[in-house]
């Protein structure tokens, strides 16, 4: 076991992990943070992603000590049940949402790339959603939603 | 979940080479995109050290006519990096192709190198930037070629014992460079081709041509008899159709007679004519 200590939500966080302990188990069984999704396992799908300095990473291929001294967000970030980030009103409204799984992974990409994009275009859009596979909704709405969302970051100025 | 193993975080590469030296069956681990998939299909490892803290294996500089990337550098930044966006175009390119955005905030130049795939995305625009890698252990250092290093598919020089930790390569000023790939789809496949080059020219003649090819030999390789037979001649479409034969049948003596051949070579040979510049 090792100590690890990041920045995790906002906040300075110390747990104990398993040397060959994954940041997605990590995340999900120290942290109950049940955003984040276990899918394909081998890095393919994106439903695991998470943000390590607000880029967006696998955390089913990322090992937990390796968050030391980092800053992670995952979808609880952004907002709770009674408090929607206007990025995830979106995909409600657009109809972006399905089954659900892929969508923590979906809206921490989407969160990530308007944070340095504020004004994407629609290949930015598909391009920073490649690493995420969605199997319900043809990524049609995903990529409206997010195209609707961005005069949000834009007037965060 | 993956199996039991123990792991070190490594600050500096003395910390990273004594390990190496010292332990048993330690296993160096980068990004931790192909070994980590391996390990949770059984491969098994019981000492890992993570090297991605070590910030003397981070970043791109430049070093005169060279630039020098750490090994531990990502494909993100090597993509975006300024200096290999203006002096290594092909790099760049090659880089931003692989796997997918969280693959390339991941996963690292020295890692495609060390893991040495046949379609390492980053193997043909190093060969074409003359790559030398510096591979440290504890009792010192050697430098190699790339071309050298990697000795067959997944197979390398290194030992059990040696780390690489520098990737130096030739800027190329006043080259026209790109790399191309071929793949099932645009994002998150495997490319079942590509080609890097970097070509010199001055008044329709030939100065340096510089031309590799990966994702179809067991090693991505420079055809060099194509090469030479195109240097400091003037650009016509017998010489290029020339060239082209010549690096065909390079990859024919080199690899035999292989079923994908059938839309590899047309492929490629449409490729060489349109970046040689002969119709």
């Amino acid at each position: 076991m090792k100590n690890v200590t990041f920045t995790l939500n906002g906040k300075v966080v110390t747990s104990a992990v398993e040397d060959h302990e994954l940041l997605l188990d990590a995340l999900r069984e120290r942290f109950a943070l049940k955003s984040v999704k276990e899918a394909c396992s081998i890095g393919e799908c994106g439903a695991c992603t998470v943000l390590i300095d607000d880029e967006p990473h696998y955390s089913c291929l990322t090992l937990a000590t390796k968050v030391e001294g980092h800053d992670v967000k995952t979808l609880e970030y952004l907002g709770d049940i009674d408090r929607l980030h206007p990025l995830q009103e979106s995909f409600i409204r657009h109809g972006a949402v399905q089954c659900g799984y892929c969508t923590p992974g979906m809206l921490l990409v989407a969160y990530s790339l308007l944070c340095k994009n504020r004004n994407p275009t629609e290949d930015q859009i598909r391009e920073a959603l490649s690493g995420n596979l969605c199997r319900c909704t043809g990524y049609i709405q995903i990529v409206e939603a997010i195209k609707d969302a961005a005069p949000v970051f834009q007037s965060e100025g | 979940m993956l199996p039991r193993f123990s792991s070190l975080k490594a600050k500096t590469k003395k910390e990273a080479v004594t390990a190496l030296a010292e332990g048993e069956e330690v296993t160096l681990v980068a990004g931790g995109t192909d070994l980590l998939v391996r390990m949770k299909r059984g491969e098994s490892h019981h000492h890992l050290i993570d090297i991605t803290s070590i910030e003397e294996l981070q970043g791109v500089v430049a070093e005169g006519s060279r630039i020098r990337i750490g090994a531990a550098t990502t494909h993100s930044r090597v993509s975006t990096d300024p200096l290999i966006r203006e002096s290594a175009r092909s790099l760049g390119e090659a880089a931003s192709g692989i796997g997918s955005p969280q693959i390339r905030n991941m996963g690292t130049i020295g890692g495609n190198l060390a893991n040495a795939s046949p379609c390492a995305e980053s193997i043909a625009p190093l060969l074409v930037h003359d790559a030398l890698l510096t591979i440290e252990s504890a009792e010192g250092e050697r430098v190699e070629a790339l071309a050298q290093f990697i000795t067959a598919p997944y197979r390398t020089t290194l030992t059990g014992r040696e780390m690489l930790s520098l990737i130096r390569i030739e800027r190329l000023e006043g080259y026209r460079e790109g790399y191309r790939r071929v793949a099932k789809r645009a994002a998150w496949a495997v490319s079942r081709l590509g080609i890097a080059w970097a070509i010199k020219e001055a008044e329709d003649r030939f100065l340096d041509v510089r031309l590799a090819v990966g994702s179809c030999t067991p090693r991505p390789f420079r055809p060099r008899s194509a090469e030479a037979l195109l240097n400091g001649r003037r650009r016509e479409k017998w010489l290029v159709e020339e060239a082209v034969k010549l690096c065909l049948e390079e990859i024919r003596q080199i690899s035999g007679e292989r079923p994908s051949f059938i839309y590899k070579l047309p492929v490629i040979r449409d490729l060489l004519r349109t970046i040689l510049g002969g119709g």
